[in-house]
Formats: structure tokens, C-alpha cells, sequence
């Protein structure tokens, strides 16, 4: 008899979530009228804040707290807008319930800062025509909805540089590169580091060690004592937090280069550079564009690039910045990286043809400038990189 | 005795409303009653309490914090269609703790199990998706899910059996081990060709995913099967000679088996129903939500479940209300982090407080000694 | 080192290269389960271990920044870990709390707590510990780079694996203490509480489980960061019952699954062309084998008290 009556109790607790759920289902529809109706305004305007979402802790002395510090810089560009924050986020369906909720709460614009946010930001999208995702690296493919774009940088480009001065400062010839998974945009980073220091070095050959985590402390650490043991001299990475490889490195007195933030001051001896974001100006003529109502059918509107090579169409410089140089640094290697960075913003890439794959083959051709969408879905290491990545 | 003996907590009669007391009773049951929902009732304002004082150490005004919580957990179609989906999963975790433990065993491997459950569905999805009517595929992704859900826990209930290595450590490790069988998975074979070289597998088809309740909204049937597996367990448990059994052996081993009952088979079965639980949970959620097979995408299920199985004294049905409860908390957790700017974990200390507050709460209606 | 050996493929190098890696990685782990120990040789099990090593991590890497010291951290450290395990402690001790249950909201605790206090520390620089070459001993070919030339902590290790051995079966305490986690009843006849006894066993393992996050942070790490600990808690508690409740032998658990972490990356360096998920599992499964090579004679020397939390333990005790 209890028993059932508990059971009882269970289901109609459940029956009056489900009620609730039903009845306030009628009762949104009016608001969601209401919604289509500024709908037919422009997208992205008349909101009262602007949401971010961040795959991992806005502090972590990475690529997140490089998002959250654009977000600031926002913040103060526009104080009307309330800026809403989620850290943490899995590249899950988690994205839409944090979004929703901002969206619920009055924003109109919605930062999804990492890579694996795009199917969600493009559900959200066409459930919410009148919000703007504006959604960080990633590629959208045919339609591209008038609510929508993805934007990035080619990081690879500073990369590309801090890899002649590595290639310049080795003396062993031997280059450590500490990543977590080996994804496209990682792949990228290992082979234009390799390629920079090729460039200048031949002999240089970068070591990598994936650690299968973007923030685990520990197996960095031990990733770089491997590295150091091997010889390597100068370290670099691309993890989310980079505090532990660069102190790591300047512990044991060799150089390194940095990713994401300028941690020069954790290594005042070994620095040598390293390549930052630098969101804000971006994040602000990305706003300011929506708020003139002239994202629809912009360049924004769709899949938006932009490195060294800056086109009449660049409003504000490109989201990367190479990072002050270290006291070692000769003039010689900065006048190289000078030159190296004029070329890319010019004619060039860092991907220039011919190159090798790690078997010899040509993967890029003699004499070709590949296009940013062409490097975006990467899955080989160059020729030079030693370490192993699973066949695709 | 020892003071942990005291401690009977597959008993389902650690309940608050434990039916012995309302049995025996009628002058004080009303004061009884008013006494036992009095003290629950003090425990959760216990738990908020300290959590508010937390926030306010933080400079968030408690308040404030609460009502934002509350206002954005509950007051929408669409948050409460969150809460009902984020409790879908946990309930059937939850469920894979409340059956072992019927027959005395701790299963902390639910988590191994929820994203083995992930794999099965997605490995049936990528062989067959082309080939099965829409109702059928969905059909088979949950059989396949519970398989392997079965199997990963079937390997802690054979390792249990054959060499006595407690199953709540090899289920730990296997924990760990489940993770890496995606991470292969995801950077290998199942590799989504035209994902630009992303890790995630080839979405499902749209046909393939758990049908949505409502046309507007994330709201999927994942509820229901959680709900109706709550149910199924409880009368299997209550109802069939294997649910006695279960009890028996889980209650006192050495009398089962002088009973003539095989212990081995008992622990057995119950860690393979426990993981087909929990491989429906990951199933409920690829099929339901996600879509792809990605790595972390069920991350802490099973912990969650295990702290659900617990918040109920392992009751199948009061397992639908202690899902949803923690569902409704990690939905209220947003609300902490958007509006009250806390970082995202801290929701994890409101959960914890939670089940402290339950945990020491029930202990006098078991009445145990201090 | 078998492991280590066998796919060495004859590099001598590559067995010391991880094994000095493995002392390292596994001093943390190694602190924790000798409180493990301590705390389970008491009748008390704590999965929430990885809560305490989280909140000294914590506390060692803000005391080390406020006071500029890092041996202040490593008590802050010790005593972040010894203040959550109270908390489990007055849970089961007090409240008559199921162990695993308290345990594993322990861990969602440290977790939060963490997190909530720990963002102001991310970007903080602090002194840490650095390797410190013992003269003549570091000398030693092979054995030297492996054990003596460490950090401070896990010297320290190497010191308080022994003495937790010596407290447990070599003093009054201990007695009372086993006592406690084996006939609970025979200590109260003499007249002594077993629920202070198990206070003081479950805080202690707490503090060690804090200096191990301590070292983590300060020696490994140098740095905090949110979720820093990853798992390691979750491994102390196995190998407790890997190292049969036994200090000395929690030594060589902690450093084989420490080498297991470490050889990874020493084979990636290598160019061994290994998968790396399927090294990132090795670790474990390492440890699941030798489990159940060890299996039978483990059961044997558990503590009785720690029966009653795997409640059906009886099941298979008994042939």
C-alpha cells in the first residue's frame, strides 16, 4: 500500500513536470509570436546583452581567457550591453541550453568561441532567426543562413614566424612540440612551426608529444621532461593552459616559445616569441556591423578570414599578434621574421609549395599559395616533424 | 558492531517514509510524519543555506542568486523541457547503481558504461543506419547500447567472480578505459570523412534520433524510456523471483547460499542489467541530443547517476524524482555562472551539499546508534 | 619495470628515462594512497580522495603565493586536505553516511570549492620546488638519476612511505588504529573510542592526500589550474587495494602506474609509432592485470571493517 502510494506520488510529480512543461508550451507561443515579429527586423538588434560561450575556465592563461579578454574589451566598447558568460562548455548539446538561456534573457548576439560549437550554433540559428551566432573558426558550408558566420584568424601565420626563431636558437636542432590531439588546427601550428624553422634551419626537425587533454598539468609536464631528454632545446605548445611547459622549459634552461598569451614573464631568460589573440577589434567591428544592421549579406555573414594578408575589405587588423621577443633574440633573426611576415602579407604562405609530407610525398604543390578552406581540414605532418598521428 | 554496519543503505527502509514506522503507528504517526518532513525539509534548507553563504563569500548576493536560479530553471517551457531532458540520463545511470545494489554490489562504473552505451549506438548506427526502417534502427541502437553497457560491466562482474577484485575498483578503472576506446575510435575508424578532419563520427540521420515530444523544442522520448525503465525495475524488483533473490543475496550472501541460491549467477545478472541501464543512458543521450559520436559527450553521467542512485536509498521510483532533482540542479547551475558570474564547477558544491544533507538526514530513520 | 623493460626493446635509456619520469608522475599518487592506506587500515574508505588532493593543490599553491614559501604550502596543502576529509569523516563517523556515497559527493565538493576559490590563482607566479641532486648518492649509474636526484617532495615520500609502516605496525597507535578497522569491539572493551581513532585515521589520509595535490602543483604543475588532480585521486584509492593496505608496497604501485603514465610520451619521442590512445589506456590497464595476478592474495589482508562498504564482499570472501 506505501509502496504504492509512493509510486503514486512519483508518477504524478513527473505527470505535473510534463503539465507544466505542456501548458507553459501553449503559453510561449505567444512569445515566440512576439519573437518572430522583431524577427523581421534585423537579426542581432534590439537585444539588451551579447552571450559568450568558452570551452574551457576564462582564466586559464589561454585561448578561452584570449576570448574572454575580447569580450571585456566589448563590454567596455558598449556598456548598454549586459555581457552574458558560460565557461566550461563542452563542444556538446550543452551550447544550445547555455545559448538559450542567454537568449531568454536578452541577447541578440551570441559568441561561440570554439571550433566544435558550429552544428550547434547553426540549430540555434535556425531555431532563433532573430539572434546572430557569430561562430569561432569552423567552416559553413552552401546556404549560409543571414543570422550566421564564422570568423578566425590564421594563427598559423605567427607560428609560422616564431618557428624561425626557434629554427635560429636551436643549437641542437631539435624543436619540442606539445599538443593534445591531433586535429586539423593543430596539425596546422606543428607543420608551420617546422616549416618556419626549415626555412632558416634545415636540419631543425620538431619532436611532438600529444598529451590527449587540452588542460592536464601533469602530463605536460612529463611531455616536456621527455622532450628536454631527448635533446630538444626550444619548447613550444598548443594546449589551453601554458603556464606549466613554459616554466618547465625556463627550469631547465632551454628556450621557448609561447601560445596564446605572452608569458614572457614566466620565462624571462629562454622567451624567445609567441603568438597571441587579440579578439577585441575584431569582436567590436563584428558588434558594430550588427548594430549599423549590415551583417546580412556581409562579410561577416559568412565564412570570414583574415591573417597578415589584409584586403581593402579588413576593417580592423588581423586577431593575432606575434608576441614581444625574448632578450636572446639577435637583430639578424628579427630582421628574417620581419621579412618572412612581409612576405606572408603580401604574396605568400607559410604553406607555400612544394611541400612534404613525413613519407616525401608532395602534398602541396610546387609554386602554390593555398587557400585558408583548403589547410582547414589538414591531417598530415610535414616532413621534418617527428611523431605519429592515428590513419585517418 | 562497528559503527559502519550501522549503515544499511541498500535497504530500501532508510526511506523517510519508511514503511515500518507507518504500519506500526497511529496515535503519534501525524507527529512522526511532521517530524520526518520537518527534518528533511531543515537538511535541503541546510544545504542552500551553506551554499548561499558560499556565494556570498564571492560577493553574490544569495538572494538574488536564488531567485535567478529558481526563475530560469522553472519558469520556462523550454528550461523545464532542459531539466526533464538532462534528468532522462541520470535516471537511468542512477538505475545502474540501484540494481547492483540490490544484490549488494557498488557499481562507481557507471560512467564507463554510459559512454560504452555511447558506442554500441553509434557503431550500430554507422553499420546499419542505411539499411533498417527508422523505428527499427532505434530499436536496435538501444539493444546494441545495452550490450555494450552489459559488457563493460560484465567484465567487472566476471573479474568479481572469477578472482574477487572488488568491482567498485575495476569498474573505476574501466572508467578510464572507456574513454580511450572513443578517443581511438573518434581519431580512427569511426572518423567522420567529411567532418574537415574533425574527431566526431558521421551524424545520425534525422530519422535515426529519438522522436521529439513537442515540435518545438529539444524535448525528446528519452524521458519516457527512462521513466518506464524506472517503473519496469521496480516491478522486477518487487515483483519477480529474481528480485527476491537479488535481495536475499544482496541482504546476507552466506544464507542465500545455504539456501540453495547461486550467488555468482545473482551478482552476474545484476551487473549486466545494471550496465544495459547504463548503456541505454548513453543511447538515450547520442540518439537523443547529440547526434555524433564526440569524446566527453556524456561526461560525469555516471558519477551523477551514482549520487542520484544514492539520493534515493537506491528506490526505482524515487530514483525519477532524485534524476530530475539533479537535472533541475545542473540546469539551475547556468543560472550560477550567467547571472551570478560563479565559476561553471560550482554547481558541483550545490550538488554535493545536496546529497550530505540527505545522507545525514536519514540516518536516524534507520535507526541506527550514535 | 617489467613493462618497461619489455618494450624497451633493449634501450637502456628509454627504462630509466621513464622510470625517473615514473617516481616523479607517481609521488603524488603515492602520498595519497599512503592516507588511503592509513584511512582504510581505520575501517574508513575515502573515494573522495581526488576532492582532497584538489583542495591542496589549491591551498599549497595560495599559501606558497602569499607567503612566498612553498614548504608553507605544502602545510597549507596538508591541511586543505585534512579540512574536506573532516568533512567525510563527521559524514560517516557522525551522521552514519554509506563511505562511498559521502565519498564520492566529497569529490563533487573539492571539485567545486576549487573552482569557486581557485580562478584569482591561475595567473599567480610562485616559488616552487626544484630538483635538488643528493651528493654522492645522484652518482649512482642509473639508480641515482632515477631516486636521488628528485624535489624535495618526493624525498619526502621516500621517508613517509616507511614511517606510515612504521606507525602502522610498530606502534600503540597503529594497533589502535588496525584495531579500529578490523574488531572494532575489542578496542572498545579496552575501553578507547574507535570513532576518534577513525577521525584522526580518515583526517590524516585527507592531509597526505593534500600534500600529494601539493606536490602536484609545486612541483609538477607550477601552476593551479581548475581540475588539475584529473584523476589521480580516483587511481590512489585503486591502488590501495593493488598495494594490499601495505605503505611499502603502495611505493612500487604508484611508481609502476606513474611509469605507465610516463611512457608515453618517452615512446612518442621516440618515434615508436604506438597509437596514442591505446598508450593513454596503458596506465589502467597496467594496473587492472596486475590486479588480478595479485588478486587473491589482496583479499586476504583487507581490512574486515571494509567488508561492511563493499557490503557484498562476503560473497566472494568466502570459498
Amino acid at each position: 500500500m506505501t509502496t504504492f502510494r509512493r509510486m503514486l506520488f512519483a508518477l504524478l510529480a513527473v505527470c505535473a513536470l510534463v503539465l507544466t512543461a505542456c501548458a507553459s508550451n501553449s503559453a510561449s507561443t505567444s512569445s515566440s509570436d512576439s519573437d518572430s515579429s522583431t524577427a523581421s527586423e534585423t537579426p542581432g538588434t534590439g537585444g539588451s546583452a551579447i552571450g559568450f560561450l568558452y570551452v574551457g575556465p576564462k582564466d586559464d592563461y589561454g585561448y578561452n581567457q584570449a576570448a574572454a579578454q575580447g569580450a571585456a574589451e566589448l563590454g567596455e566598447a558598449f556598456p548598454d550591453y549586459e555581457i552574458l558568460e558560460a565557461e566550461s562548455v563542452p563542444e556538446t548539446a550543452e551550447v544550445e541550453q547555455k545559448a538559450e538561456q542567454m537568449i531568454s534573457q536578452g541577447a541578440k548576439i551570441i559568441f561561440t568561441t570554439s571550433y566544435g560549437y558550429k552544428d550547434y550554433a547553426l540549430n540555434l540559428a535556425e531555431k532563433h532567426p532573430d539572434v546572430v551566432f557569430l561562430q569561432q573558426g569552423n567552416t559553413l558550408e552552401g546556404d549560409i543562413p543571414n543570422n550566421i558566420g564564422t570568423y578566425f584568424g590564421n594563427v598559423y601565420e605567427p607560428v609560422y614566424l616564431a618557428g624561425i626563431a626557434a629554427g635560429k636558437a636551436t643549437t641542437s636542432n631539435k624543436l619540442g612540440y606539445v599538443a593534445a590531439f591531433p586535429i586539423p588546427q593543430t596539425l596546422l601550428n606543428i607543420n608551420a612551426f617546422e616549416l618556419g624553422a626549415q626555412s632558416v634551419n634545415p636540419d631543425a626537425e620538431t619532436y611532438t608529444v600529444f598529451t590527449s587533454a587540452w588542460c592536464d598539468p601533469g602530463k605536460q609536464s612529463q611531455a616536456a621532461e621527455s622532450l628536454l631528454n631527448q635533446g630538444v632545446d626550444v619548447l613550444t605548445q598548443h594546449q589551453d593552459c601554458t603556464s606549466t611547459i613554459t616554466q618547465a622549459a625556463e627550469k631547465a634552461g632551454a628556450s621557448v616559445v609561447g601560445y596564446h598569451a605572452d608569458a614572457s614573464e614566466l620565462a624571462p631568460e629562454g622567451w624567445l616569441t609567441g603568438s597571441e589573440w587579440d579578439w577585441g577589434p575584431l569582436y567590436i567591428d563584428m558588434v558594430t556591423t550588427i548594430d549599423a544592421e549590415e551583417f546580412a549579406g556581409g562579410k561577416y555573414n559568412g565564412n570570414y578570414r583574415v591573417g597578415y594578408k589584409k584586403t581593402a575589405d579588413d576593417a580592423v587588423d588581423a586577431p593575432l599578434v606575434q608576441s614581444a621577443f625574448g632578450p636572446s633574440v639577435t637583430d639578424e633573426t628579427k630582421t628574417e621574421i620581419a621579412a618572412a611576415k612581409e612576405e606572408i602579407s603580401t604574396t605568400g604562405s607559410p604553406f607555400a609549395g612544394p611541400v612534404y609530407d613525413q613519407d616525401g610525398n608532395v602534398v602541396i604543390e610546387d609554386g602554390v599559395i593555398p587557400e585558408y578552406s583548403e589547410l582547414e581540414s589538414m591531417d598530415y605532418l610535414v616532413q621534418g616533424v617527428v611523431g605519429e598521428i592515428p590513419a585517418s | 558492531m562497528t559503527v559502519t554496519t550501522t549503515t544499511e543503505p541498500a535497504a530500501p527502509s532508510a526511506a523517510p517514509e519508511s514503511p515500518v514506522p507507518v504500519r506500526e503507528a497511529s496515535p503519534s504517526r501525524a507527529a512522526r510524519m511532521a517530524r520526518s518532513v520537518g527534518r528533511w525539509v531543515l537538511a535541503y534548507l541546510g544545504a542552500l543555506a551553506l551554499f548561499g553563504l558560499l556565494a556570498w563569500l564571492k560577493g553574490v548576493n544569495p538572494f538574488e542568486m536564488y531567485m535567478e536560479m529558481w526563475s530560469s530553471t522553472f519558469t520556462s517551457r523550454s528550461a523545464i523541457g532542459e531539466v526533464l531532458l538532462k534528468g532522462a540520463p541520470f535516471i537511468l545511470a542512477a538505475l545502474a547503481v540501484a540494481v547492483p545494489a540490490r544484490a549488494g554490489l557498488v557499481n562507481i562504473g557507471g560512467e564507463g558504461q554510459v559512454v560504452m552505451g555511447t558506442v554500441g549506438a553509434a557503431g550500430a548506427a554507422l553499420a546499419l543506419e542505411s539499411r533498417l526502417a527508422p523505428w527499427a534502427m532505434i530499436l536496435v541502437m538501444v539493444l546494441a547500447a545495452a550490450g555494450a553497457g552489459a559488457l563493460w560491466a560484465g567484465i567487472a562482474a566476471g573479474l568479481r567472480l572469477k578472482t574477487g577484485i572488488n568491482e567498485a575498483i575495476s569498474t573505476l578503472l574501466l572508467n578510464y578505459i572507456a574513454l580511450d576506446v572513443v578517443l581511438f575510435l573518434i581519431y580512427d575508424r569511426w572518423k567522420d570523412a567529411s567532418g574537415f578532419g574533425q574527431p566526431a563520427s558521421r551524424p545520425l540521420l534525422s530519422s535515426s534520433r529519438l522522436p521529439l515530444i513537442f515540435d518545438a523544442g529539444r524535448l525528446n522520448i528519452g524521458i519516457f524510456i527512462a521513466i518506464g525503465s524506472a517503473l519496469a525495475v521496480w516491478a522486477v524488483l518487487r515483483y519477480t523471483s529474481w528480485g527476491f533473490k537479488l535481495k536475499v543475496a544482496g541482504g546476507n550472501a552466506e544464507a542465500a547460499r545455504r539456501a540453495g541460491l547461486s550467488v555468482g549467477a545473482l551478482v552476474l545478472s545484476a551487473m549486466l542489467v545494471g550496465g544495459a541501464l547504463a548503456g541505454i543512458a548513453g543511447m538515450v543521450h547520442f540518439a537523443g541530443v547529440e547526434g555524433q559520436l564526440r569524446s566527453g559527450i556524456t561526461f560525469t553521467f555516471g558519477y551523477v547517476g551514482f549520487l542520484a542512485s544514492w539520493l534515493a536509498r537506491h528506490d526505482p521510483l524515487k530514483i525519477i524524482g532524485a534524476g530530475l532533482l539533479l537535472g533541475a540542479i545542473s540546469v539551475a547551475g547556468d543560472s550560477l555562472q550567467i547571472d551570478a558570474g560563479l565559476p561553471a564547477a560550482t554547481v558541483n558544491i550545490l550538488m554535493a551539499l545536496v546529497l550530505f544533507a540527505v545522507l545525514a538526514a536519514g540516518r536516524r530513520t534507520q535507526g541506527a546508534r550514535s | 619495470m617489467i613493462v618497461a623493460a619489455s618494450t624497451a626493446a633493449g634501450s637502456n635509456l628509454l627504462v630509466v628515462a621513464v622510470l625517473i619520469a615514473g617516481v616523479t608522475a607517481g609521488t603524488s599518487i603515492l602520498f595519497a594512497a599512503l592516507g588511503e592506506t592509513i584511512s582504510e587500515r581505520a575501517g574508513i574508505i575515502n573515494v573522495g580522495t581526488e576532492g582532497c588532493m584538489l583542495c591542496g593543490a589549491l591551498g599549497a599553491y595560495a599559501a606558497a603565493s602569499a607567503t612566498g614559501n612553498p614548504w608553507f604550502g605544502v602545510l597549507a596543502g596538508a591541511l586543505a586536505g585534512g579540512l574536506l576529509a573532516l568533512v567525510h569523516a563527521y559524514m560517516v563517523l557522525n551522521r552514519g553516511a554509506n563511505q562511498l556515497a559521502s565519498g564520492l559527493a566529497l569529490f563533487f565538493m573539492g571539485l567545486g570549492l576549487t573552482s569557486l576559490f581557485g580562478a584569482p590563482y591561475v595567473s599567480k607566479q610562485v616559488d616552487t620546488f626544484s630538483k635538488v641532486a643528493i651528493p654522492g648518492l645522484s652518482k649512482i649509474p642509473a639508480i641515482g638519476d632515477i631516486f636521488f636526484n628528485q624535489d624535495p617532495l618526493t624525498y619526502l615520500s621516500f621517508v613517509t612511505a616507511p614511517a606510515v609502516w612504521f606507525l602502522l605496525f610498530r606502534t600503540r597507535w597503529g594497533l589502535m588504529l588496525r584495531g579500529a578497522g578490523e574488531r572494532g569491539e575489542v578496542l572498545r572493551a579496552y575501553g578507547h573510542s574507535t570513532v576518534k581513532v577513525r577521525y584522526a585515521a580518515v583526517v590524516s589520509g585527507g592531509m597526505l592526500a593534500g600534500i600529494g595535490g601539493a606536490q602536484l602543483a609545486l612541483v609538477v604543475a607550477l601552476a593551479w589550474f581548475e581540475n588539475m588532480v584529473q584523476g589521480r585521486g580516483f587511481i590512489a584509492v585503486a591502488l590501495v587495494i593493488f598495494a594490499a593496505w601495505d605503505p611499502i608496497k603502495a611505493m612500487g604501485g604508484a611508481w609502476l602506474f606513474g611509469a605507465a603514465l610516463a611512457l608515453g610520451p618517452e615512446l612518442q619521442v621516440r618515434n615508436a609509432g604506438v597509437n596514442q590512445f591505446l598508450l593513454d589506456a596503458l596506465p589502467y590497464v597496467i594496473t587492472l592485470v596486475v590486479l588480478i595476478v595479485l588478486a587473491r592474495k589482496r583479499l586476504e589482508s583487507a581490512p574486515e571493517a571494509l567488508a561492511d562498504v563493499f557490503e557484498g564482499s562476503r560473497v566472494v570472501s568466502s570459498p
